[in-house]
């Protein structure tokens, strides 16, 4: 028993050693990036055309060009943290991460959570159904009357279960939650679901990749700008962000990205 | 392209074996203390260790890898994710593989223990030289499937951002398309590791096999 006392002792001790590591003379998390010379930003890289891993494991992508392009400018090194999509807010609000860029839209509720950048991006959301779906989608809401598939903790989740799960307009045994966008549009092929609702970007890329498939809508109704996320609170970051992103659409960068990887 | 796809999986495989060797000794070490409180302890001691057990095993393994690695990773101590999940995952396993070592103890039986104390030994002194050698032993075989659980489990870390063959498989279906590829490369390696380890503990348990227990 007293072996056990002195184990548990040792225990604490070396945790009240190890807390006491940490710490920074930094006066904010701006300085305190620059210090460390380092800026740690979270992604779920498997949402082509905006971030992804090619075939040798590097990240490529929209979000990943604009975001090593914002680190260049704020004078750091730049080191991705690959995470699930729904683990990068509870990351940036643990501090796991400084910021994260991952096709994030603007949401009130996220808003409470954590901050966001000016928009860099406005995108469209996307209704997308099999090669020879027989139904009409003419309004939005239309789409209550079929089996609907969406991406887990994303702003379509948001919306088709606050205006049409909520309001008992589509059932709840109807509505699909998915890890990943790829993964619901090959139970699309497959005619496990009948729409999915997503980003219009990466929804035009799985179309095009996939085939039997086609958009039937598009417009906003979730979506809209795109914002980096960085921790609530953090004025000084945000500003830089905010700052870099402004000269990046002057001077036509966001415009270029765009074209190269959505060809617009 | 295919087999630069096939090595940036396989890059995985160390942090899979990386995580699976801090997580399974660590484990180890906590459940056989625990084993040992529970089988040999007092009354409250072995109250307490019968409770670590009865909440380790009742909570999905992902849930409390995210609340110890808020704990580990957090303001007080600060590992990196890497760590942080590879112990985690440790703690988790330390409550199954309190149980198989608790279940050996006990197969040891009592008559040992009471032959021990009779000729002079200190409970400590049996536990150490008697009981101990021979529970080891017996808990090879149940343990190497605890070993093939945990192994399969450290897929679990991606949750919290450590890239691992699951989540490299998981990004390579995106990219690709072709999520039988990305996953059938994964299968092949887990298989292949999982395999490799019960072959091992199936030699280590022939080896150290006593002539008393057929």
């Amino acid at each position: 028993m007293k072996r056990i006392v002195v184990l548990v002792s040792l225990l604490v001790a070396v945790s009240i050693v190890l807390s006491a590591c940490g710490g920074s003379s930094a006066a904010n998390h701006l300085e305190a990036i620059k210090e460390a010379g380092v800026i740690k930003v979270g992604t779920s890289a498997d949402y082509p055309p905006f971030e992804s891993v090619d075939a040798n494991g590097n990240k490529v992508g929209f979000d990943v060009d604009l975001m090593n392009e914002i680190a260049k400018r704020l004078g750091v090194e730049l080191e991705w943290v690959d995470m699930p999509f729904d683990s990068l807010i509870a990351a940036v609000q643990e501090g796991k991460i400084d910021a994260s860029i991952s096709a994030f839209n603007y949401s009130e509720e996220r808003d409470q959570t954590i901050d966001f950048s000016d928009a860099y991006y406005t995108s469209e959301d996307a209704f997308t159904v099999a090669e020879g779906f027989a139904g009409t989608i003419t309004n939005p809401e239309d789409i209550a009357a079929y089996k609907v598939g969406v991406q887990t903790g994303t702003t379509q989740d948001s919306w088709l279960t606050d205006n049409l799960v909520a309001t008992g307009k589509l059932p709840e045994e109807n509505l699909f939650r998915y890890d990943r966008v790829d993964q619901a549009m090959l139970d699309l092929q497959n005619g496990r679901i009948e729409v999915m609702m997503s980003d219009f970007v990466p929804a035009q890329a799985l179309v095009d990749e996939l085939g039997g498939l086609t958009i039937v809508y598009n417009g906003v109704l979730s979506s809209g700008p795109m914002n980096i996320v960085i921790p609530d609170g953090d004025a000084e970051l945000q500003q830089a962000i905010n700052d870099i992103l402004k000269q990046l659409q002057e001077e036509g960068f966001i415009n270029a990205l765009a074209v190269k990887y959505f060809a617009e | 392209m295919l087999s630069n796809f096939f090595s940036y999986i396989v890059q995985g495989t160390a942090i899979t074996i990386g995580v699976t060797l801090i997580a399974l000794p660590f484990g180890l070490l906590l459940g056989l203390l625990m084993a040992l409180i529970h089988t040999y302890g007092g009354k409250i001691s072995n109250r307490l260790a019968a409770i670590y057990s009865l909440l380790l095993r009742g909570v999905p393994p992902i849930v409390l890898l995210f609340i110890l690695y808020f704990i580990l990773s957090g303001k007080v101590i600060n590992l990196t994710p890497f760590w942080a999940g590879s112990l985690s995952l440790g703690i988790v396993s330390s409550a199954y593989q309190m149980e198989i070592l608790r279940g050996a103890l006990l197969a040891v039986g009592g008559g040992q223990m009471t032959a021990a104390r009779a000729i002079g030994m200190s409970r400590l002194q049996a536990i150490q030289s008697i009981v101990l050698p021979q529970a080891l032993r017996l808990a090879i075989p149940p343990w190497s499937n605890e070993a093939s659980i945990v192994l399969k489990d450290s897929s679990l870390v991606y949750a919290l951002g450590v890239p691992e063959i699951l989540r490299r498989a998981q990004q390579l279906s995106a990219t690709t398309q072709q999520p039988f590829l990305a996953y059938g490369i994964a299968a092949l390696i887990y298989f292949v590791l999982v395999f490799a380890t019960n072959r091992a503990l199936d030699y280590l348990s022939e080896r150290t096999k006593l002539p008393t227990h057929p």
